[in-house]
């Protein structure tokens, strides 16, 4: 089997995490599968990696929530690639996300840091 | 479409993922094999990726159906040898329920063509119901009281055949129909009215006092093929046995009524309607007042047993009315029967259940069948299966995938089924025609095809669930572990099949003994002692045309001239003629007469009730009738001399003045019904059976043709309506029929259309619902048998295949061949045995069904139980036989070797 210490710095994602991420990395402008992968990972300083197994399944279930939209484009190096681009109903989702993100970071956050009484 | 266009969306989608990131990579320095193979390796499996893709879709169940149904027919093309046996099997057992349901479909659900026709009903003032299914009607006063108090009706209506046989002089030639005399209101109370033209003018007493007393109304089927449908009919004057109407209406296509199911389907009968007539003696209760059919729609809401009740209690009163005490006894109560089901025979209803009955029992033989080959395939496939678990399908996908073969092989299963039953249904037809008129269209029907379906779709569930099941939650280990075919579940599951085995020979037990026993009643039936001859008889059962003889003597103008030159036909020892051959079961006349008190003082009443049969001479040399005493009429018996009768042995045995000696039965006087004349009794018959073998025969008085001469009241009936003439031939009946029928034709044209037959076929035909039983079983029963040998071949074959090695090790270790045969031979034994004995004590449980079919047989006949049995273990041991001397036939080295 393959090698795993590739991946031994990576972090797995928390599970829901992965649609916020390619939401936000959607605010920025339509983006293909590749590049959205890029994105986060060039962002997460190489931490985050996500694997194409869960990135194009991510990618089906927004576009099925219409939380995003998607066409056929042609990229900068001319190649056929399928665009992603974030629908308002997709920048509502993001932004109840976000506030759950930030209640939950508060809440973990609170809780490790609190001192023994 | 959306979904493969979707589909290859996302293939390229991913494509071009896999292609910016190698470019990616090229473009920083590295080669472009090296990208290409990291890239892939970073991505994992592609395939995964894209199946968990697509099942954000909402497809998936689709999709993976669409899977197991390819991959089911894959596995099917791969073993076509258990894809044959498996739809062999699930196409007899389906074929067998459908072909039957088709038939009690035909006969007893199918739609009547009247307005809800769920809501007519027959009325009948009678004491008691007549479980026979004859409704005997009532007489007009009592009808007519019945419209005026019953409040459980909408409308009553009521008919009667008219008398004698009716021809319709249309435009293009003369054809018997059937003429009915009826209520001007029937026909609204059946909810019909005419498609062309206008209905009877409803009068308030449903009698004609109008001027539609000659108005008729033609069925569609008289009106298209008589008069060429023509539209211009209503109103022109047509001639019915020689009477002229005025035709008021036509019915439309598809109608007829008194119902008869084959005129239903060809678009109606013959038919021909008119207003009844009231006459002298409609308006009395005596002996001679006329009974009419009548018919009621039951109001809605209104049930059966309240209207019954009703009318129960209404005709208590009327019966007063009675002057006679007999009469008024005889019509002191009331019953109603649904229209639909007085056109079925009780006797034939049974006889259709049990038969569905005994089809859904092989139905189950094959569903047992089909689970037990499952199972076995499902054993032999248990590595794949485990191999699957193991790489995660999921228990159900697996269950799915079993359910969808079995649905697969029941649907090619149901496809050959369905032509089977058509074909038997067919056959069937042909066979009943006698008994049932049954329409056979080519075309099966909706509710057929869903009823298939429902076969089908249950044969699937029930033989491949329990396999299904079985496999899915097999542990995954031991299977992938061991490899080979032995394993540690082999032994239970090879005790359930053996269990299924017996299951199949018990069942198939039942049947056959079923079978066993109606073939015995045939059998005893075909031996009853008729009294008669019936080889190389032909019988014409001649359609008299009695309108044009009126005020002649038909015996002297038509019956004897025609006799005599049938006579003169090639071939031909003798000729009769008779109003009625025993067994015709096409008419019989019934006479009710009183005796002189003075002659057998023994008995209560002296009114003589008996079947009234008139007869030449001649009738002797064609049946040779056995006597028991006296005579039979000789060419002495002429209108002038002494009036005489034959009777009967059960005539005898009623009436005779000494019940020890019949024979004092001759010499006794009866009121010859020629007035003013007493007949003696000249003759005993031996028994003559009139309307079926396995009933016992009624009495009945023979008179001699010449005798009934037309100032006899019961002239007109007898001679005007029903005669069959008997001809004694050696030579072959196809021959003889067209010279006998050329012959007729030349007599009067419509004498050509009667009906011929050999008396061979008459005694046939009498046999009714036990032969049709008998056949039908002898099919199932053949199947059933052969279903359960194959399982129980199919089990050994594959035990022995499973034990192959154990069966080497056994002969290397020095054990005989003899002993391995007999290994297996036990086994067979074992499931045998307890198969037979299981079946026994279920045939034994099941007698009461087919009791009331059996005659001089009982349902426990042990006879009938032993051949069964010994025949059951006699073939399932010559099955067994194979596969245990394949096991005898291992070859050590070879065995040990296999593996």
């Amino acid at each position: 089997m393959a090698p795993k210490e590739n991946y031994k710095n990576r972090i797995e994602l928390l599970q829901g995490t992965l649609d916020m991420l390619i939401l936000q990395t959607l605010q920025w402008g339509a983006q293909h599968g590749y590049a959205i992968s890029q994105a986060i990972r060039a962002n997460s300083g190489d931490v985050l990696q996500v694997e194409t197994g869960s990135l194009y399944p991510a990618l089906h279930r927004l576009e099925r929530q219409k939380w995003v939209k998607s066409e056929w484009r042609q990229t900068e190096s001319n190649q056929r690639a399928k665009y992603y681009q974030i629908t308002a109903a997709g920048k509502q989702q993001l932004a109840s996300n976000r506030s759950r993100w930030a209640q939950m970071v508060a809440a973990i956050g609170g809780v490790l840091e609190a001192e023994p009484e | 479409m959306r979904w493969w266009r979707k589909k290859s969306e996302l293939d390229a989608e991913i494509e071009a993922h896999i292609r910016m990131a190698v470019e990616d990579r090229v473009a920083r320095g590295e080669d472009a094999a090296t990208a290409r193979h990291e890239v892939e390796r970073e991505m994992g499996n592609v395939a995964l990726t894209k199946d968990v893709a697509r099942e954000t879709w909402g497809w998936v169940c689709q999709e993976r159906l669409l899977q197991d149904v390819k991959y089911a027919m894959r596995q099917l093309r791969r073993s076509p040898a258990f894809a044959a046996t498996v739809i062999t099997t699930l196409a007899l057992g389906i074929a067998a329920p459908a072909a039957m349901f088709t038939v009690v479909d035909r006969v007893m659900l199918r739609p009547l063509p009247y307005a809800d026709a769920g809501r007519l009903m027959l009325l009948n003032a009678a004491s008691q119901r007549n479980e026979q299914g004859g409704n005997s009607g009532a007489p007009y006063l009592d009808l007519q009281e019945w419209r005026k108090w019953s409040r459980s009706f909408e409308g009553i209506g009521f008919y009667a055949q008219a008398n004698g046989r009716n021809f319709l002089e249309g435009a293009t030639g003369t054809e018997a129909v059937g003429f009915y005399k009826v209520s001007a209101n029937l026909f609204a109370v059946l909810g019909v009215s005419p498609a062309l033209g206008r209905d009877f003018r409803n009068d308030a007493d449903g009698f004609a006092q109008s001027p539609d007393a000659n108005s008729v109304i033609l069925s569609d089927a008289a009106w298209r093929s008589m008069f060429g449908a023509d539209p211009g009919i209503v109103g022109k004057s047509v001639k019915v046995s020689g009477t002229p109407y005025v035709v008021a209406g036509v019915m439309p296509r598809g109608f007829t009524f008194p119902y008869a199911a084959g005129n239903s389907l060809f678009g109606g009968g013959l038919d021909a309607w008119t207003l009844a007539q009231l006459g002298d003696d409609d308006k009395g209760r005596t002996d001679g007042t006329p009974d009419y059919t009548v018919v009621g729609r039951l109001k809605p809401g209104v049930s059966e047993k309240r209207a019954e009740a009703e009318l129960a209690t209404l005709q208590k009163q009327i019966a007063v009315g009675y002057v006679d005490p007999e009469a008024r006894q005889k019509h002191s109560g009331a019953w109603i029967e649904k229209y639909g089901d007085s056109l079925v025979e009780t006797d034939t209803k049974h006889a259709l259940f049990m038969l569905l009955a005994a089809s859904g029992v092989l139905w189950l033989i094959a569903c047992v069948n089909t689970t037990n080959l499952l199972l076995a395939r499902a054993m032999a496939r248990q590595r794949e299966i485990a191999v699957r678990g193991a790489l995660g399908a999921g228990r159900w996908r697996i269950m799915q995938q079993f359910i969808v073969e079995g649905l697969l092989l029941s649907f090619c299963g149901a496809g050959f089924g369905l032509g089977l039953a058509l074909l038997a249904v067919k056959l069937f037809a042909r066979g009943m025609k006698h008994h049932l008129p049954l329409p056979v269209s080519a075309a099966p029907d909706w509710r057929i095809l869903i009823a298939l379906l429902g076969l089908t779709l249950v044969s699937a569930l029930v033989s491949s669930v329990w396999p299904a099941w079985m496999s899915a939650h097999a542990p995954v280990e031991p299977a992938l572990k061991q490899g080979g075919l032995q394993s540690g579940a082999a032994r239970g599951q090879n005790r359930m099949r053996s269990v299924l085995v017996m299951v199949e020979i018990a069942l198939s037990m039942t049947l056959l003994v079923g079978c066993g026993l109606l073939l015995r009643t045939l059998y005893t039936l075909r031996h009853v002692p008729l009294g008669f001859r019936t080889d190389h008889i032909i019988v014409a059962n001649m359609q008299i045309p009695g309108y044009k003889f009126a005020g002649e003597n038909m015996t002297n103008n038509l019956y004897m001239p025609l006799l005599e030159r049938v006579k003169h036909l090639p071939g031909v020892q003798s000729a009769g003629l008779m109003s009625e051959v025993p067994l015709g079961g096409t008419f019989n006349i019934h006479l009710e007469l009183k005796m002189d008190a003075a002659q057998s003082p023994t008995r209560k009443s002296w009114k003589v009730d008996a079947l009234l049969n008139a007869a030449t001479p001649n009738l002797q040399q064609v049946f040779g009738f056995k006597m028991l005493a006296g005579r039979f009429f000789n060419m002495q018996d002429t209108p002038s001399s002494q009036p005489v009768f034959v009777v009967n042995r059960a005539f005898a045995r009623e009436y005779s003045p000494d019940q020890h000696d019949l024979s004092k039965v001759v010499g006794m006087k009866l009121w010859h019904i020629t007035s003013g004349k007493d007949a003696e009794i000249v003759g005993v018959l031996d028994d003559v059976h009139q309307s079926a073998i396995a009933q016992p025969s009624q009495p009945e008085v023979e008179v001699a043709i010449s005798q009934v001469t037309p100032e006899s009241g019961i002239y007109k009936t007898m001679e005007g309506i029903a005669m069959d003439i008997a001809v004694r031939t050696d030579r072959d009946p196809k021959a003889v029929i067209p010279e006998l029928r050329e012959v007729l034709r030349q007599a009067d044209p419509a004498l050509a259309g009667s009906n011929f037959t050999t008396m061979d076929q008459v005694v046939e035909d009498s046999f009714g619902s036990q032969q049709l039983a008998a056949h039908l079983l002898e099919i199932f029963g053949g199947s059933a048998l052969l279903l359960c040998v194959a399982g129980l071949y199919g089990l050994l074959a594959y035990v022995v295949s499973q034990r192959t090695r154990e069966l080497g090790v056994r002969l290397a270790l020095g054990a005989q061949r003899g002993d391995l045969l007999w290994l297996v031979m036990r086994q067979a034994s074992v499931m045998l045995v307890s198969g037979v004995v299981i079946g026994l004590a279920l045939a034994i449980a099941s007698g009461r069904v087919v009791r009331s079919y059996l005659y001089g047989v009982s349902a426990r006949d042990g006879w009938t139980l032993g051949i069964v049995a010994v025949t059951l273990l006699l073939v399932g041991l010559l099955a067994a036989y194979l596969p245990a001397r394949r096991a005898a036939m291992v070859d050590p080295m070879e065995a040990l070797r296999a593996e």
